[in-house]
């Protein structure tokens, strides 16, 4: 036991003096964790560009102009009377939307007529093109109250029932985990799991890598390598618990939600990436060949793991790949469930499971890799003598 | 390996959102009221092509635990006595509980749940004015005044395969790119066989330096090229492809040329290596597709600005999506191909300076 612990000290010793693996396992996950919630830093998309084609101007037109001016979503960039002017401005990029007030609108409105407003966004982008459409349905609708209010009440009702029977049925949003909705609160803790995982076992792939270009070095036990996993896997449960206890918080994200789960779910995750460092290392048996083979990766493995993409639209085949092969899927599902969500443990056992799962296989494939080296090793190291 | 490692990932890609709009979402009911009416909005969101309703929810815990397990992405709360109310003629509200933590899937919920809900509040305040004796046809027009009709330009059905699929094939085919140009070049220094190799070019640098990209760049772009036809299969490619053609070759060319000159600037094929997981693994988060420039900081918005491919994803766009026409793209194909020859010429440069100096080999 004290031998498999100067082994992981050792391997420590190993890590930090070595420049191009340190910076993977330490200085990596530093630079990023501020580097990649940069853009985000707003969290919300406002004062989107938007125009008003105005062919009514009435005194209910010059209203919606008012209320869109005073919404914090839409920025009133443009302001006409033809149509042409606001498409061209849209395909020029110039606004996001418009909205149309067509003649006779306050006139048909006073009769009591419902009329359709349209409102017309950029589908391009879908952040913005979301929030032109809900700025403008937000502004409509508090007009179209007040006509409606008006009209009611003129119809003799108390301005209590009118209130009461304007819109019968609604739906009161109530947004759980993430309160404010921010880009950056969504996207952050799911991606910071993704880029543990991946300079993890670039790191640890490319120092196993180059041990083995070595040909001639002498066949290893795997009880020494047990202890390089454990040391290696220690690097990523410290770059994954400065996310989680230091970034998130810095950044204003959700965190701390069940930090007890979230250490646990940390050792198959981290076990499972760095045997599979081990396992790639061997393999390839050159230093640099893990990060190139791996850079590529990330943005694939991002989109499978269930965050900016449903998983329930995956096909059942990627679904699988994911689960089955990905430390990061399951555990981007596993850690934002902890950590934002405040899940209790069992809520998480199918991520538990998954990476145990995982760890258990890559550990199998790593001592394989490992075991056809030393048997690639053994003839060339002493031919001529048995066994 | 350069060949069929992108292909692969390109049609992984288009394979993760073949489904095009996400569908099905679980979301589950909690029915406090257990009326004709709560059933109705039941039979309603059911009926939703963005909805899977769950098994109903027995009380609050429950319905906890089901998000935060992640059975369901929301939970719709019908109140007690909502059918009484309604019944009244006085308003009432469910309460939607959404996971706002899964961005995306919450947004599209919420876009289902009001439609449902809408179209169930529309039926009871039609009848309800029938009832206070308007005709039928003046109740259906005057429930509300005015209402947003609201509809979207270019990709009108916000399918996420013509949005994400599309963009995402250049921002894997540049990270490739810059990584092979480093590869390529850094390889030879690492190894010290730079010598060897403008040796083999009689010291003559710039066919030594094309040679050495050429097959790598003819690769990505013949890789390019396939996901390009496939896209143009699927009916994802409405027009501009040969413009698209020639700007993804440019950005290639200026990635590659990227990768290459870092390597002899460093001197180093891993911090070559590194420098192209810097500049492009996190570049589609900094490219404006998910997140506008708009929103971002300063400093933020002008590293992206930095970023050629910043610029190509909003040519792209604006070609596939938006209608530009052909000619509006050319000022970006001339900018990125003057900066991939002034990225040459700086590697070739560098290079004889560097290959045949004994200190810039074999650094690992």
């Amino acid at each position: 036991m004290s031998g498999w612990l100067r082994e992981v000290a050792r391997t420590w010793r190993a890590v930090l003096r070595d420049p191009g693996v340190l910076l993977m396992l330490l200085i990596a996950p530093l630079i990023y964790s501020f580097f990649y919630p940069w853009p985000y830093a707003s969290e919300q998309l406002q004062r989107v560009p938007v125009a008003i084609v105005d062919q009514d101007h009435s005194a209910l037109s010059r209203q919606i102009q008012r209320f869109a001016q005073a919404s914090p979503r839409l920025e009133l960039a443009l302001l006409t009377a033809d149509e042409g002017q606001a498409r061209a401005a849209l395909a020029a990029g110039e606004i996001q939307g418009y909205v149309l007030l067509p003649a006779g609108l306050k006139r048909e409105a006073g009769r009591g007529k419902g009329q359709v407003v349209p409102v017309l966004a950029d589908g391009a982008y879908f952040l913005a093109n979301k929030i032109v459409l809900l700025g403008f349905a937000e502004v409509l609708g508090t007009v179209s109250a007040g006509i409606e209010l008006r009209q009611l009440q003129a119809q003799g009702q108390s301005p209590l029932q009118a209130a009461a029977s304007r819109s019968l049925l609604n739906v009161e949003l109530a947004a759980l985990y993430n309160p404010h909705e921010g880009y950056g609160s969504a996207v952050v803790p799911a991606v910071a799991v993704l880029i543990v995982q991946q300079l993890l076992l670039i790191g640890v792939a490319m120092w196993v890598g180059q041990r083995f270009e070595d040909r001639s070095r002498p066949a290893e036990d795997l009880t020494l390598w047990s202890a390089r996993t454990a040391a290696f896997a220690s690097f990523g449960g410290l770059s994954a618990s400065w996310f989680f206890v230091l970034i998130f918080p810095f950044f204003g994200y959700a965190y701390g939600g069940n930090p007890s789960g979230a250490a646990l779910l940390l050792l198959p995750f981290c076990w499972a990436i760095a045997a599979a460092g081990v396992a790639l290392g061997a393999l390839l048996a050159e230093r640099e060949r893990a990060m190139q083979l791996l850079l590529c990766s990330s943005l694939p493995m991002a989109f499978l793991a269930g965050f900016s993409w449903p998983r329930e639209a995956l096909p059942a085949p990627l679904w699988w790949l994911g689960e089955l092969l990905i430390p990061a899927v399951p555990g981007i599902q596993g850690f934002v469930r902890l950590n934002q969500m405040g899940a209790p443990l069992p809520a998480v056992a199918p991520q538990l499971l998954a990476l145990g799962g995982q760890a258990l296989g890559y550990s199998l494939l790593a001592a394989w890799a490992l075991q056809r080296r030393s048997a690639a090793i053994r003839p060339a190291a002493g031919p001529g003598l048995p066994g | 390996m350069l060949s069929w490692v992108p292909l692969l990932l390109g049609f992984l890609m288009l394979w993760t959102f073949s489904a095009g709009l996400a569908s099905r979402l679980p979301v589950a009911v909690l029915d406090q009221d257990h009326s004709a009416a709560s059933r109705q909005l039941q039979r309603l969101l059911d009926a939703a092509p963005g909805l899977r309703l769950a098994r109903p929810l027995a009380d609050a815990t429950e319905a906890r635990s089901a998000l935060q397990g992640g059975a369901v992405y929301a939970v719709l709360v019908i109140p007690a006595g909502l059918a009484r109310e309604l019944k009244s003629g006085r308003a009432a509200s469910v309460t939607l509980l959404h996971n706002a933590q899964f961005a995306t899937h919450s947004g599209l919920i919420q876009k289902d749940v009001r439609g449902a809900v809408g179209t169930m509040s529309a039926g009871i305040e039609i009848l309800a004015r029938e009832k206070r004796g308007q005709a039928p046809q003046a109740a259906t027009q005057g429930f509300e005044p005015l209402r947003a009709g609201l509809s979207s330009q270019y990709n009108p059905a916000l399918n996420y395969q013509q949005f994400l699929a599309t963009a995402l094939m250049p921002a894997l085919l540049h990270l490739l790119a810059m990584v092979a140009g480093a590869w390529t070049v850094g390889r030879e220094l690492r190894d010290g066989t730079s010598p060897a190799w403008l040796d083999a070019a009689r010291g003559q640098v710039w066919p030594a330096l094309l040679a050495k990209l050429a097959p790598a760049w003819l690769l990505l772009g013949a890789v390019d090229a396939a996901l390009l036809l496939a896209l143009l299969g699927l009916g994802l490619l409405p027009s501009g492809a040969p413009m698209l053609l020639a700007l993804h070759a440019a950005l290639l060319a200026l990635y590659m040329a990227l990768g290459a000159a870092v390597a002899l600037l460093a001197r180093s094929l891993r911090l070559a290596l590194s420098a192209a997981g810097f500049i492009t693994a996190p570049a589609f988060a900094f490219s404006g597709i998910g997140f506008p420039l708009m929103a971002m900081p300063e400093g933020a918005r002008l590293w992206a600005e930095a970023l050629p491919l910043t610029w190509l994803m909003q040519a792209q766009v604006g070609l596939l999506q938006q209608g530009w026409a052909e000619q509006r793209a050319l000022p970006l194909l001339a900018a990125l191909t003057a900066g991939a020859l002034a990225l040459l010429a700086l590697a070739a440069w560098r290079l004889p300076r560097v290959a045949y100096d004994p200190t810039a080999w074999g650094k690992r």
